[in-house]
Order: structure tokens, then sequence, then C-alpha cells
């Protein structure tokens, strides 16, 4: 048995034996003979070929994808309603784009979806969206790969028996005619909903069936923020951060660029008030008080690495010296100084934000340090909650499963969610579910909870289905359906109306209906239509209440703490809580701080570890309050000492063929009281190991000028800006001339560039193994290296795309010609050329070529970018700075006899929430990248090569507080 | 032909090729290297049928054995040829015992190192792109790259190798002919002896060509085998830009190539009973210049860490990255073996052992393979940006690749032990007739 036999485990092993154990799963679909007959059909050669894990994956999203196009011409299915540019685009082959909604925990994010011949391509953000302004984060591009993902499910079940496709109506009408006088026994479980419409559905079955009770759960809800207003204000608000007014910002264990609603915005307006700064001005400056490193944390100028109980001293201490409480501990921190001292001269224009897994009073303290610094109105405003919970989600499910527990359930709909894989494991869900006479799911996937239920309906996929959502700032935007189902299923919407017998269970009519009441009937034709062209309802965002502190916010910090280990629960900045766990995209991310793919680690301190004996790929059992776990350790520098963070969202038993079995299951160890931190935790050594993969191992420049640091106002050194001798002759560029920056400065790590990239240019993932063997193929990656203490590191990341370079070492030595130098500057490879050699991947200083070893592409062009060439097996490829789009640009700008201007955008460029990336003609003086180019901070990495790159980069800005406090 | 033909030195040699009996033990062999060679086929269908995924290579480790394997392979070519050409220039004694294989070595090896660029290609079945064809398109190879120099040097290698080879081949392709017994092998041998007649004006003539030919092989050995190491030495990966790499290759080179010219004159010499023909001086002398390339390789190596120190931080970097990090051991055990383990034959007593010169030449081949795997991979850790990390593991399919090829070269020199003259027949008498030099 050698490396190379792993891959050649046959279809019949890999589907029956070493696959997933499904009750219900793609692979035993997958040995229906229908299912096998439309395989062979489709993959005439499956049979002769070996087929292993990378085939399946290359299947992913082509197989059941095309048995979804039947569904395109199915008359009884209504034609998208809405296409602002008309029908022509279509017929023409040419883009469609269309304004449409996607949500994460209820929280929407505006999207354009661009469409070909009906079947959405790409994903990007909708500029006129608060929550985007045209930029998107990581899940928002991967939904696309989610549409089509062929493990969705596609047609109800019974008991964990297929039914008839159509039974979802005759469902949901019976367990109506059986319910109780007043709805009595009557549950419904949704995530959270910022939704109006459904929010007005819920409200009318609560008129309706009184005794009926409506939940709301997400594993990830911010539940502590609302307590602590509770405790500030005496009222359930909720904050909104406005950072493009923040001038000194301290994070308590919060993440407001990663993980927090509204992070796109934020990451945004932080990043303007930055680049403002860069022509004169204050630089904001962000502290950062955390136990986990987070990408705010890694932007910080200031960090403190406190354990989780000590983040509430440190605050208190902060609050002391603002004169905010009267007894602040002392000697907590020395950032607590520089911090507070920062924070009051900022005055109006500081913020303070809390993570999720802090207490009720921490929120509480933050928010009066808010309002003691006159912040609120300027960096924070309150407003009426938009997700419902009064109480908090995890105490909605826990009402919900006390309910089950004593049989007071009847009827339970499950609207999206998968509370029998993610919630907390003291309330054991799954069995709670089996209990209840009449459970119906209804879920994207045939997931542990659609196993656990009676029934299991499909779901429609977002990008299927019409509905709505509020932003993190209230902002409500319209979902339309930029596809036509690929399988008959239902949106929440529809499942509910259809739940209580509403009039109509058309999607489409309940959106309307709901804003034709909401909006007033006048002229509501012509404004739903601009509303729907721009996917926002106008002035929709929620007022700004007035609130004022309570006489007494001031609560003790629970201060007790078990002996043992701290774990802190994150949600993954790959699967979130689990839900993109069959995301192929996703899990071959590497995870921005980590670097590990298709996996998720227990994060340690280095210092930690060594006491407990422990280094990274070890197996530990951590064990609390009955509860063991098995997880795999990963050392992580910056990390709070005897604390470790487990990422939720993986070790999934029913997520598909991508996620099933991947890492280990963290929500084992959560319970619904400690949700976010466990204390008296027990670590013992197991003595296994367990290999994590990672795309980058080495944490260090090696002392090379890789990532460059500037003061404020300073020029970054560079050796020598005059270009050294050549043989060869400079090319001339009498037209355009391409060249991209990349502002280090503003540069967060969020990976939202990478699977842009991905997206827009059929890159193909490769699975776990060939990662693991080095053979990625992202184009464009992001380098993350740490420099100094490893207790405390800072943290840079520099996204390494093609160079593009004037005087490209690939191009000499590829023997035939493959990879040539365009008129315009481009570095282009030529697929049908290339044979091969590997050469140019030698010779380039910047490693940014990728090869295909295996024929990594979809064997049938799936619905993906059709201007983009799939690679066959045996080429290189690499970044092309987006040549298609260069190409769409100048037909439109050559139509309307003009140049090609700013429009042009390339998918990273488009999709970097910061705005990091500028792309354009560097012959033009005054484009932007020319601008930027000249800028002082701008440098060309390991120009001492002299491959004169056409990227370069902009050196990162160090702002720390003056020691003498002058700012 | 004349009498001298018939002679007993010719006669031995003769008999070999006309002779149609094959002992058990050339069965045997033959057997072996045939079961390699279908070896071979499997390590060549597995990248054509899936693709070159099936090896251990990635990024950065783009290139694994099959670079490795055509430097072994090609620097064995060279060392064999310009051995046999600098012999057949200087009309040394040794020629007449040692010429005839050392040139089927070099042509061997050199058929073993073509397979190589070929089956590396991502896409092996479009390897002719390289050549410079009149393609529809006007696409012609980039004459700056130093693979398209290496089609041109491996091209020259196998013509110039295979001239040098059959042109010292002719006048014993007409003994053959003139002794055979069967008409289909009078026809063969004849065809290919080009209707020699021995006479004096042939004489004269084919000494010219061969002497021409040989001074030919000198220069275009030394520039093939700098292409080769041209490969490595224009990139700008740090550890192989750098500008003695081609000396190093023609040293080490040298030294497979004289190794392998012993290992076989060892085996030739028991297996076909040639004691008279390959005597104790000829390998004595042998034994002596391997001592001596293992001496010059020693110097090379020491320079190599010199120069390094000289260099910038980085070229020191990488070579301590080879010296000690990952593939350490391949540049350590290259060293071993290929210049601790050849003292040795400081000593009389190890020289005239035939088991310790055979061991002798096989370290050295060993430590020559060591030394390019410790070149390719072991140089290709440690680029400039230090994200850029992983490793490098030979799969089976590359191994099978490696013993493919031996299996390949062993065949290759058992047929021609078999079916044509292995020493020089005409040189042997000239020798024993006290008129050669």
């Amino acid at each position: 048995m050698n490396k190379y036999d792993a891959y050649r485990t046959d279809f019949a092993a890999l589907t029956g034996q070493q696959g997933p154990r499904l009750w219900r799963s793609l692979e035993e679909l997958a040995d229906t003979p229908e299912m096998r007959r439309f395989i062979e059909a489709e993959f005439p050669y499956i049979n002769e070929a070996r087929t292993d894990r990378r085939t399946f994956l290359r299947l992913m999203g082509a197989s059941l994808a095309m048995a979804g196009l039947t569904a395109c011409g199915d008359p009884t299915v209504a034609p998208l309603y809405s296409q602002p540019r008309g029908n022509w685009a279509d017929a023409l082959g040419q883009a469609s784009t269309f304004a449409s909604l996607l949500d994460l925990d209820g929280y929407g994010r505006g999207v354009l979806v661009e469409t070909r011949n009906g079947r959405p391509v790409k994903i990007e953000g909708n500029p006129l969206h608060p929550a985007s302004l045209g930029a998107t984060d990581v899940f928002a591009q991967a939904e696309l790969l989610s549409l089509y993902d062929p493990d969705r499910s596609q047609g109800a079940f019974y008991n964990g028996k297929d039914v008839d496709d159509r039974a979802a109506p005759r469902v949901l009408a019976e367990a109506r005619a059986a319910f109780a006088p007043g709805g009595e026994g009557v549950r419904i479980l949704t995530g959270p909903v910022t939704s109006p419409t459904l929010r007005a559905l819920i409200s009318a079955m609560q008129r309706e069936y009184p005794a009926a009770r409506a939940h709301e759960y997400s594993p990830i809800a911010d539940d502590n923020s609302r307590a602590g207003a509770v405790l500030a204000f005496g009222r359930p608000v909720q904050a909104v951060h406005d950072f493009s007014r923040a001038d000194v910002i301290l994070t308590l264990g919060a993440d407001p660029f990663g993980d927090m609603e509204g992070h796109v915005r934020h990451a945004r307006d932080f990043a303007d008030r930055r680049r403002a700064a860069h022509s004169g001005g204050m630089l904001p400056r962000l502290y950062a008080a955390e136990s986990t490193p987070s990408l705010s944390g890694a932007r910080a100028d200031h960090r403190a690495v406190l354990r989780p109980a000590e983040i509430g001293f440190f605050a208190r201490a902060v609050a002391s010296r603002l004169g905010v409480v009267q007894d602040g501990p002392s000697d907590v921190h020395p950032m607590v100084e520089t911090a507070a001292a920062d924070l009051s001269r900022a005055g109006s224009n500081a913020l303070v934000v809390v993570g999720r897994e802090q207490p009720a009073a921490l929120h509480a303290l933050a928010y009066a340090i808010n309002a003691a610094l006159g912040a609120s109105g300027t960096t924070s405003r309150y407003i009426e909650p938009l997700t419902a919970a009064e109480t908090g989600h995890m105490a909605s499910l826990a009402a919900l499963a006390e309910d089950m527990a004593a049989g007071a359930v009847s009827q339970l709909l499950i609207i999206g969610g998968n509370p029998a894989y993610d919630a907390p494991a003291d309330l054991d869900f799954a069995d709670l579910i089996r209990r209840v006479p009449v459970s119906i799911h209804l879920g994207l996937y045939r997931d542990e909870t659609a196993a656990a239920a009676r029934w299991h309906l499909p779901r429609k996929h977002a990008l299927e289905s019409w509905g709505d959502g509020r932003a993190f700032e209230g902002t409500a935007g319209i979902r339309q359906p930029v596809a036509t189902p690929l399988f008959d299923a239902f949106s929440d919407e529809e499942a509910l109306a259809l739940f209580l017998g509403a009039d109509t269970h058309d999607g489409n009519d309940i959106v309307r209906t709901y804003w034709r009441d909401a909006l007033g009937a006048a002229d509501f034709e012509q404004s739903w239509t601009a509303i729907l062209a721009d996917g926002v309802v106008p002035n929709s965002a929620a007022p700004a209440l007035d609130v004022s502190l309570q006489p007494d916010w001031d609560q003790q910090l629970p201060s007790e703490a078990l002996p043992g280990l701290t774990v802190l629960f994150a949600p993954d900045p790959s699967v979130w809580d689990g839900r993109y766990a069959n995301n192929g995209w996703l899990q071959e991310l590497p995870r921005p701080l980590t670097k590990i793919v298709w996996d998720n680690a227990a994060l340690i301190a280095p210092a930690t570890a060594e006491t407990l004996g422990l280094k990274t790929g070890d197996i530990a059992s951590f064990n609390a309050g009955g509860r063991s776990l098995l997880a795999p350790i990963r050392l992580m520098p910056g990390h709070a000492l005897e604390t470790v963070t487990m990422p939720l969202g993986y070790g999934r038993r029913a997520a598909g063929r991508i996620g099933t079995g991947v890492g280990f299951n963290a929500y084992a160890l959560r319970t619904s009281h400690a949700p976010w931190i466990a204390t008296g935790v027990e670590v013992v050594r197991t003595g296994e190991a367990h290999a994590l993969v990672t795309t980058q191992d080495h944490h260090g420049m090696e002392g090379r000028d890789i990532v460059r640091i500037v003061a404020p106002d300073q020029a970054v050194e560079t050796p020598s800006t005059e270009p050294q001798p050549s043989f060869y002759p400079d090319y001339a560029y009498e037209g355009h001339a391409w060249g991209m920056t990349i502002d280090l400065d503003t540069c967060l790590g969020c990976n939202a560039c990478v699977i842009a990239c991905q997206a827009e240019n059929n890159v193909p993932i490769v699975g776990r193994d060939e990662v693991a063997r080095g053979r990625e193929m992202h184009w464009l990656r992001i380098d993350r290296y740490h420099a100094g203490d490893v207790e405390d590191p800072d943290t840079y990341f520099q996204p390494v795309p093609c160079m593009h370079c004037e005087k490209a070492p690939c191009e000499v030595v590829c023997p035939v010609n493959a990879t040539v130098h365009s008129s315009e500057g481009l570095n282009e490879m030529v697929y049908n050329r290339c044979i091969g050699t590997r050469t140019c991947s030698n010779n380039c200083p910047y490693k940014v070529r990728r090869f295909n070893w295996f024929d990594y592409s979809p064997p049938d062009p799936e619905p993906r970018n059709p201007d983009v060439s799939v690679r066959p097996r045996g080429v290189m490829e690499k970044c092309t700075y987006c040549v298609q789009r260069i190409s769409a640009a100048r037909i439109d700008a050559k139509l309307e006899g003009r140049r090609i201007g700013e429009e042009l955008m390339t998918a990273c460029q488009q999709a970097c929430p910061t705005r990091a990336i500028t792309f354009g003609d560097i012959n033009d003086p005054a484009s932007a990248v020319s601008r930027l180019k000249a800028s002082p901070r701008n440098y060309a990495l390991l120009g001492e090569l002299d491959t004169r790159p056409r990227t370069t980069y902009l050196a990162r800005v160090a702002n720390p507080a003056d020691p003498e406090g002058s700012g | 032909m004349t009498e001298t033909d018939r002679e007993a030195p010719a006669g031995i040699i003769a008999d070999i090729p006309l002779a149609l009996s094959f002992d058990w033990r050339w069965k045997l062999a033959i057997a072996f290297a045939g079961a390699l060679v279908l070896l071979l086929v499997f390590g060549m269908a597995q990248p054509v049928l899936f693709g070159i995924g099936v090896w251990g290579a990635n990024v950065p480790y783009v290139w694994g054995f099959d670079l490795v394997n055509y430097v072994w392979w090609i620097g064995i070519a060279n060392g064999a040829s310009l051995f046999a050409a600098i012999l057949v220039i200087r009309r040394h004694d040794l020629r007449t015992s040692i010429n005839r294989f050392a040139e089927g070595v070099a042509l061997f090896a050199v058929i073993c190192a073509g397979i190589f660029p070929i089956m590396h290609l991502g896409r092996p079945w479009l390897f002719y792109w390289t050549f410079p064809y009149p393609a529809t398109f006007e696409v012609w190879p980039q004459f700056r790259s130093t693979l398209t120099w290496d089609f041109w040097a491996i091209s020259t290698h196998v013509i110039v190798t295979t001239l040098l080879w059959y042109t010292g081949l002719i006048p014993d392709l007409a003994t053959l002919r003139d002794r055979s017994r069967s008409l289909r092998s009078k026809t063969v041998f004849g065809l290919f002896a080009l209707g020699w007649r021995g006479s004096v004006r042939h004489w004269a003539y084919h000494q010219t060509a061969y002497r021409i030919v040989a001074a030919l092989v000198l220069p275009l050995i030394l520039i093939m085998q700098s292409t080769v190491a041209f490969e490595f030495a224009t990139t700008l990966v740090p550890a192989w830009h750098d500008t003695r790499k081609p000396l190093h290759f023609v040293v080490t080179g040298i030294a497979s190539g004289l190794a392998t010219v012993l290992f076989i004159a060892i085996m030739l010499r028991r297996g076909l009973s040639l004691e008279r023909y390959i005597d104790d001086e000829d390998i004595e002398l042998m034994a002596k210049l391997l001592l001596a390339a293992s001496l010059v390789i020693a110097i090379i190596y020491l320079e190599e860490a010199f120069t390094s120190v000289l260099s910038g931080p980085l070229a020191q970097e990488t070579l301590l990255a080879r010296l000690f990090d990952q593939f350490a051991g391949a540049y350590w055990a290259a060293i071993l073996l290929i210049v601790v383990a050849p003292q040795v034959l400081w000593f009389e007593r190890a020289r005239s052992s035939l088991l310790v010169c055979a061991l002798a030449s096989a370290s050295v081949l060993v430590g020559v393979w060591l030394d390019r795997f410790s070149i390719v991979i072991g140089g290709m850790q440690g680029d400039y940006l230090p994200s850029v990390s992983g490793t490098y593991l030979p799969t089976f399919p590359e191994w099978a690749l490696l013993g493919g090829t031996l299996g390949l070269f062993a065949g290759f020199l058992l047929l021609f032990v078999r079916f044509l003259p292995v020493i020089s027949m005409f040189e042997t008498r000239h020798a024993e007739h006290g008129d050669g030099s």
C-alpha cells in the first residue's frame, strides 16, 4: 500500500464502505438504478475510469445541478419575475444581473447575482445595500456553490423513506388539520428572523392560534448584548456601530471585522477612515483585548492577550480610568492606561465593542462607557431589536426543549436550521424531536435534524426563492429568486403559509402582498420594480432610539471560575455554525489565521500546550460536566493562556459528501447555560495524533522585507527604484497597461478575495489529500506572517496573486511559448499551448502558479463562469488579472466609443470589503491605481529580483499610541 | 577478409554474437531486465493515463524523480562518452578493451535519459512541440528557454554518441559478416558494415572519421552537460542560480560515467570470461581514474560551500537547508558514497580486487544519484517567500520509472553483448600485433 493507492479507491468502496453512513444519503441515491442511469448518461466514462473522492468533488455541482436543469423547462414553474435589463441578454448569452439578498443568521447582506441563460454564475455585493456597499464576505460568495450542491435535498421523505415529490402541501395541511383548538402544542422553530414578511406570517399565526408559539434559535446568536442592553437601558435594544466616525476603537473579545453582524460594512468604514487619514488626518487606532486571535485583533495597533475572565477586569479598569465606575481593578494590563487615555481623548469618536461571548454585565459596562464618552449617536446608536427572541435565542430554544420534554408539543415545524446538530449538548435536542408526534423539518439538506424529524421537506435555496430581510442596521432588502428552483421545494414563507393555511402559498404573492400593505397601494407597481432593481427598500433603516442608562446598570461581573481550562466556542471562519460544511469552496479555503483546510482544531497557546505536553496535531480529550470530546490541538501564537478555542460547525454526521466527518463537533461540549465560555474543562492527552492539513506552515518572515511596515507619513525604504540592466528590450504599451496595488494597511485577511477569485475563474477544489500534497489551486492566496513574541505576536496578511511581472521569469523559460506577455502587459497563460514542463512555476519567485496534476476540472460545463476556460489535466494556470473582465470592458468601451475606465474591476477587487485591492490602467496617470503606485508606501514584493511586478503593495502603517500620551 | 581476421583474438569476441548458445545466466539476466522493463511500462502508463499527480511532485516541488533520474542518466552518458572519446583521441591502450562498451553505455544511458524529459511533461504526448517544426500557426519554440536548449542537447547527444559507437563498430561488423554462417545474419551484418572491405584506404578514412567524431564528442559533451546544468543555473531558484553548476554537473557526470564503465567492465569480464581482453591492468587503471574523479568531486563540494559563503545570504540559507534540512540525508550520503568510499582505492590490494572495485563504482553511482536528488529536490526548498513550503515524497510510480530505466539499460547491454562484438576486435588485433598505440 503506497500513497498512490489511496486515491485509487474505487467507486463502490467510497460510496459504500468508506462513505458517510447516512440513513438516506446521496451515496445511496447514487446507487438507485435511476441515479446510476442518470450518472452514466451524463458521464459515460464513469465506469471506465476510477472514480474517487476527487471525482466526486468534480461531480459536485455538475451532476445533480444538471438534473435540475429539467426544472427550467417545467411549464408549471413561474418564470423569473423581475429582470431589470430585460430578457434579451439571456437570448444573446449575455449576463443579466439581479439584486437579491442573502442572510447570515437572519441579517441580510445585499448581493447582485450575475446569471447566464437563467443560471447564476457569480455573486457580487450590492453597492446600494448598507451591509455590503458592493463587497461580500466569503459566505455570500460561496452560496453559489451551495445552490448547485448535488447533496441538497431534492424530495420529501417520511421517517427516512422517500415519498411523492409533491407531498409537502398535503403534509402541512394534514398537520394543520390536527391542530388543537387555539393551536395548543403547535410550535415553530426558525433561525433568527429579521424578515418583515416572515414576522408578519408568524404574527398572523399567533393571532389565529394564540396558544401556538414561535421560537428562534441560532447557535451564533448575540444574546448577551441584548441582555446587556436590558441591564443598561432597561429594554432590549440592539446596538449599531458606525466605524466611519470612530477614531479610537476598543474591542473586548469582539471581532467587528470578522464575525459580528455587519462585519463587511464595519471593515469598509474602518478602512475608509484609514484611507482618508493616509492623506492627512488622524489614523483611527484600534485596541483589541481578546483571548482568541481574531481578524480584528490582527489588525489592531495594540493588542492585549487576556483570559476570558480577565477581559471583564480589563474593561472595568478602563471604565474606572474614564470615571464610568468608581472601583476599578488596577494592574490588569499595561494597555489599560493607553487605551483609556486614547478613548477619553477621542470622546464622542471613541467606540467600545464587546464580543458575543462576553457576559451581559460586560456588555452593559461597554454601553455605559460609550454613553460616558458621548459616543451614543456618533459611533454607536441603538435600534429596536431586529430579531424577535425577547429572552434570547438560547433561552427560546431551552423553553421549547422544556415543552418538548414535557410532551406539550404536538406539532413542530422546524424551518431551516439544524438544531439536532447545533443545539447545546445538554438539551439532547435530536431525541426531543423524535418524541414530538408530528415534527416537520424544512431544510436545504437531509441533515441531522431531517433524520430526527418525522417529515423532511426540501427547502428552496435563497437564490431560488422570494423573501426579504433586514441588514444589521435595519434597512430592509428584498430577496428575489435569480434561478428557477432546481428541485421542487419550498421557501420558509411558503411552508409557513401552507402550515397555517394562508390564502396564498406562492412566495412571490406573499412577499408582494406584505410590501404592498407596508408601502401603501398607490403607485406600488412602479416603486416595487424600483425596489427589486435596487434590492433595498429606501429609507427603511431602523430609527435610532433615545435610550438612557438605568441607575442600577452596573452589575457584578460573574467571576466564578472552575479549576481547569476554559473553553471558548467560536463560529468558524469557513463553515460558520456548520451550515456551510458541505461547501467545498469554504472547506478548502484556508482559515485566515491558522491556514488549516478541511478541518478544525482546538486552538491553544503554545505555553499552555507545553505544560500539558501537547503539540500541534496531538489529539486531546476535553472533559467537562460529564461530557467529553476528542479534538486535535493546534498551537496558536497570541492565544490566551489556559484557554482553548473550539471552532463550531464541524463533526457533521449528515452534511453531505463534502462535509460529513470533517473535524470534531464542538457542540458536544456546549451547554445551554454556558454556550460561549465553558470553565473547568479537563484536558487529557490521548497519545494519538491527527494530521492537520495547512497551506502554510511557516510563521515568520525570516527577516526578509516581505510585508513592510511604515510609521504614519513615512515612505517605504526601497533598495533601488532604478531598473537594473536587462538582456531584453522593454515593451512599449500604446494603449492600456494593467496594474494592481494591494494595500496591506487596509487588508484584513478575510479571504473574500480568495473565494471570489475561485468563483470567478472556475478554480477547482482538489480535496484534503491533494492539499496535503501541496496541490491547492487557489490563484490568489493570502500569506500570513507572525512577527515578534509568540505570546503576543504581530500578525500580517499579504494577498499574493500573480504579479504580472514586466520582466517575467516564467515567460523566458517556457520552451513552447505557453506563457507570454500581452500587449497590455498581462502575463498570459495559453492553456492549449502548455505541455506541462512546470519550469515556469520553478522560475516564479512568488510561486503563484498552479498545476493541474490530475484532471481537477469538472467534466461537463458546470453552471459557472462561461467566460473562463476550464483547464485540462497537465497544464499550468494562474491569476489572469481577470482577463475575461478586461475583454468584456473593452467591448463595452468600444461600443460606447470611450476608453476603459474605473468600472473595470477584478473579482478580488470587487469582493474586497475594505477595497484594499485597486486595479486599473497604469498608463493613465489619473487612474486610481496610478495614483496609489505613486504613494510613498508603494513597494514591489521581492523588488530586488528586478522582475518589475505589475502588482505592488502599499506598506502597512503602524500607528501605536505615543508613549508620551500625545496621541 | 584476410586470414588474420580468423586469428584467435577476434575469435572469442566474435564467437559470442555468432554463437547461438544463450547460457542460463544470460537468460536469467535478460528475464530480470525484461521484468524491469515491464515496470517501466507501468511507470510510463501511470502519468499518461491519470496525470503526473501520481508522483509526489507539487508546488514548490514541481520536479521530482523525473528530473533527478534524467540528470543522473545524462551524466552517465556524458561521462562514458567523454571517457571513450578521450581514449580514441589519445589512442590509449585502454581503448581496445573499454571503448566499444563504453560507447554502448553512453548510448543506452542517453536513451534512458531521453525518456524522462518526455515523461515528465504534464501532457507527454505533446513533447514534439519543443521541436522547431513549421507548425500551421507558426508558433516556434521559445529559443530563450533552457528546455529548448535541452532538446538540442539531447538530440545532439543521441546523434554524436550513436556516430561514435557505430563508426567504431563498422570494421567489426564486417568481420561478423564474414564469419556469419547463416544468410540472414550475413545480410544484417553486411548491411550495417556499409561494404567494408578492409582496404588501406578504408582504414585510413575510418581512422580519420573515428577520430573526428571522437574529437567532436569532447566539446559537445561539455556543452551538453552544461546545458543540462543551465536548466537549473538560469532559474531564479536561489539554490540553483549559480554559475558553478555546469562545472559541478560535468565533474560528477564524468565520475558516474567512469563508475558505470568500470562496473560494466567487471561484469563483462566475469560474465563473458574476457579476462584476456579486460585485464587486471585495465581494471586498476580505471580504478585509479575513479579515485581521481572522486578527489575532484571532493574539491567541487568544498568549492560549492566556499562560493555560497561568498554569495548572498539567501544562497547560504539554501545551502544550509540542503545540508541540514529535510533532505540533508541525500547530501551527506552523497559525500560518503562519492568522496569517502572510493578512497579505499588508494590501496593496491583494493584495486586488484574485482569485488572492491565493483562496490566502489556502485557506490559512486548511487552517490551521484543522491547528489542529483540533493540538488534537484533539496534545491527547491527554501524559496524567496517563507510562506511557500511543503515537502516531497517519491511515490511508487516514480520508483518504477527509475527501476524501469535501469532494466531498460541492462536489457540493452545484454542484447548488445549477445549480438554485437563487445570488445573492439580490430583494435584488439592492432594491440596484439603490437602496432596499435
